[in-house]
């Protein structure tokens, strides 16, 4: 009686392990495709980014591949594996692709502190691994040898907002608002610092400096507070979803003070969360959205990417990701080579002006990008997300 | 029904030597048939054993709902973390360090508390578990590097000779650790003390009546359960190079809780279930990408459907009949 029923739980067991065995991925000897990886949020809080950016990579390789591929004819596969936006599994995203050997370089990942534990294990694999929604700035200041990044870092955009949102609303009383991740709180710390001359010139003072719990709804007791700081201009250095509410309740309870967003505040989800009405006339700083850039390269993947997608990216990140395999592809190609060590040194002391969506590519010793521009957007009467004037 | 009298490990796993045997064996050959990507899930199974076998103690053996155990999680990954990077003290050394500092701070923070029963103690802990998150986050004495966290770990060494740095290594030094648990476990459900905390989970008032100091034996299982959390910590800190609050949410306490449930109150091996649930599903159920939690969420509820008392309930031992 008592043996049939372990035999029972020895079989389950048996079958569970032995199907873990059997998915084990088979490495292939195929020698053909150029592997190049992305790791991203496909899953969890931020799918909707890491979606994105698996699209646009596919575009970008896509693109590649109808002008002949690479290296005289090779074409470029996508290897997507989901870190779900943890660094748990973050990490065990990054152990996934290292285990595959027919995989170039990387692409990863979406939100530093996810990145973080990924990028260790990419280094000591000595894995290429080029970041695209990474900006935290101590991630480019460990003498990495392998790491990268397409996109700015947060004190860029936080010295952004100091030189010119003072200026543009003649404001003088300013408040910052966190979300206590470690984007938010980064940003927002960057933007003090970055503020500092004026204050120390008596043009601009911080009347506030605060954080709201991510993830809660009711916000009114925070902004009842913010109300009492009577502050000239409000930045937000959180995410859209916390954006959209704080931005209803706060007109709501009468604070009519230009609303700024961080680059992550503000999106299509930003305008249909918070509603036109109050969504419309509210800024944010970012990096110049796909749609406003000028170059030709844009033109085209933004053009591939409508055809197939049926809309272009409305968050600025995923044709970062883009650049990211771009460059990764042109490091291939013109180094005639898939070695890690060829490749990071190709990319941090010769790749310059390499041109992108995103503008002209090249990198720092520390592997971040060179020159990275910041405009200030509004959203318009329509919902759009435009350049303010 | 004969009651056999069986001891030590046939006892917990409720089979002979030989099945047990074969266990040991799957588990030491598994990681040398498998990619590095399985062996890392095969660690996070371990680490997720681990808690579960910590939370076992507080929620399974003595019956105290504790939703923040990720609290007593982060103090032994933070003290990891902090004693490692700014001191360089070595991670071996770390391991009772970061033991000792999560049951010294089970012991301050529980005592004033351990009198509460029921929901009112699940509701303290769950505040106890978001207070150490926030103030983690908040940088205190600029120790814990905000939501940042603190990064730049070592690979746990001794001297230069034994260093474990590959994936193998940290999938042994795990399960060494979680097997290590289960045997002092196991002995601890058999004494004195065990029958006391089962005494206390069935009737309080009968327990007290009968002698048991309750008081020092819910504190007891707190500062015990912590302490192997502290240690679950350390080893996480160690294996991923950094720590950031993030890692240490309510869901995390969540799933340690669903750990002990899923598996069955007090069973050791229904620990060992859970955690592979806990652990593995997200990972098989990854191809479903948008629908994952949906999926897993569903498989969840239909298990405590079917199997109300979880997996693989314990059977307490039959004494004296």
């Amino acid at each position: 009686m008592k043996n049939t029923k372990l035999t029972n739980y020895l079989m389950i067991l048996g079958w569970v392990m032995l199907a873990l065995v059997l998915s084990a991925p088979v490495a292939t000897a195929a020698e053909k495709p150029v592997v190049i990886g992305l790791q991203g949020p496909i899953t969890g809080p931020w799918a909707y980014e890491g979606q994105m950016a698996k699209q646009s990579c596919e575009i970008a390789a896509e693109l590649i591949n109808q002008k002949g591929g690479i290296l005289g004819g090779r074409m470029i596969e996508l290897r997507v594996v989901d870190d779900a936006g943890e660094p748990k599994t973050g990490a065990l995203a990054a152990t996934k692709l290292v285990g595959q050997k027919d995989v170039v370089a990387v692409v990863s990942t979406y939100g530093s502190s996810v990145c973080e534990p990924a990028s260790n294990i990419y280094e000591r694999y000595k894995k290429v691994n080029i970041g695209y929604g990474v900006t935290a700035v101590r991630l480019t200041q460990r003498d990495f040898k392998y790491f990268f990044r397409t996109c700015g870092r947060d004190d860029s955009q936080g010295k952004f907002f100091a030189d010119d949102v003072p200026k543009r609303f003649n404001a003088k009383r300013i408040a910052v608002m966190h979300d206590n991740t470690a984007f938010g709180k980064g940003l927002a710390e960057d933007t003090k610092r970055g503020l500092e001359p004026l204050i120390a010139a008596g043009t601009a003072e911080i009347v506030y400096f605060d954080a709201i719990t991510p993830g809660e709804k009711d916000f009114r007791v925070i902004l009842t507070k913010l109300r009492e700081t009577q502050p000239d201009v409000w930045y937000f250095t959180g995410y859209y979803a916390e954006a959209a509410l704080l931005i209803s309740q706060a007109r709501e309870i009468g604070i009519k003070c230009p609303f700024v967003g961080g680059n992550a505040a503000i999106n299509d989800e930003f305008v249909k969360i918070a509603g036109l009405d109050i969504a419309k006339g509210c800024y944010m700083t970012n990096e110049p959205l796909p749609g406003d850039l000028p170059y030709a390269e844009a033109k085209e993947f933004l053009k591939a990417y409508k055809e197939k997608f049926g809309e272009i990216p409305s968050s600025p990140w995923p044709i970062y990701a883009a650049d990211a395999l771009n460059i990764i592809a042109d490091a291939v190609d013109k180094t005639g080579s898939t070695k890690s060590d060829v490749l990071a040194e190709f990319l941090r002391n010769k790749a310059d002006g390499v041109p992108g969506i995103t503008g002209p590519i090249g990198f720092t010793a520390q592997g971040d990008r060179e020159g990275v521009p910041f405009y200030l957007y509004m959203v318009d009467d329509q919902g759009k997300i435009v350049v303010a004037e | 029904m004969q009651v056999k009298k069986i001891a030590g490990f046939d006892r917990i796993f409720y089979f002979r030597k030989k099945t047990f045997l074969g266990l040991l064996i799957l588990f030491g050959a598994y990681p040398f048939l498998v990619s590095n990507y399985y062996i890392d899930i095969g660690f996070f199974f371990g680490i997720y054993a681990l808690l579960g076998l910590s939370l076992n103690i507080v929620l399974g053996e003595v019956g105290l709902f504790d939703l923040g155990h990720a609290g007593f999680y982060a103090i032994g990954a933070y003290t990891t973390a902090i004693l490692n990077t700014k001191c360089g003290i070595p991670i071996f050394i770390l391991l009772p360090v970061s033991a000792l500092a999560a049951a010294l701070f089970a012991y301050m923070v529980c005592s004033p508390i351990i009198h509460l029963r029921g929901d009112y103690l699940c509701i303290v802990t769950i505040g106890m578990g978001e207070i150490v998150r926030l103030a983690l986050i908040n940088n205190p004495l600029d120790l814990t590097g905000g939501p940042n966290g603190v990064f730049g770990i070592d690979f746990p060494s001794v001297g230069n000779i034994f260093v474990i740095d590959s994936s193998i290594e940290y999938y042994f030094l795990i399960w060494v650790a979680v097997a290590l648990s289960i045997y002092g476990l196991s002995r601890l459900q058999q004494s004195r003390i065990g029958r006391a905390w089962n005494c206390i989970r069935e009737d309080e008032v009968a327990a007290k009546a009968n002698g048991i100091d309750v008081r020092y034996y819910k504190l007891l299982a707190f500062v015990l359960g912590a302490a192997l959390a502290g240690v679950a910590g350390n080893i996480y800190a160690s294996k991923l190079m950094c720590v950031s609050p993030e890692s240490f949410t309510f869901w995390e306490s969540c799933l340690m809780f669903c750990i002990v449930l899923i598996g069955g109150m007090g069973s050791i091996p229904g620990v060992l279930i859970g955690a592979a649930a806990i652990s593995l599903f997200p990972e098989i159920f990854r191809p479903f990408a948008m629908y994952r939690m949906l999926v897993f969420g569903g498989a969840m509820i239909l298990m405590m459907v079917f199997r109300p008392g979880g997996i693989w309930p314990r059977k307490r031992g039959i004494s004296g009949k």
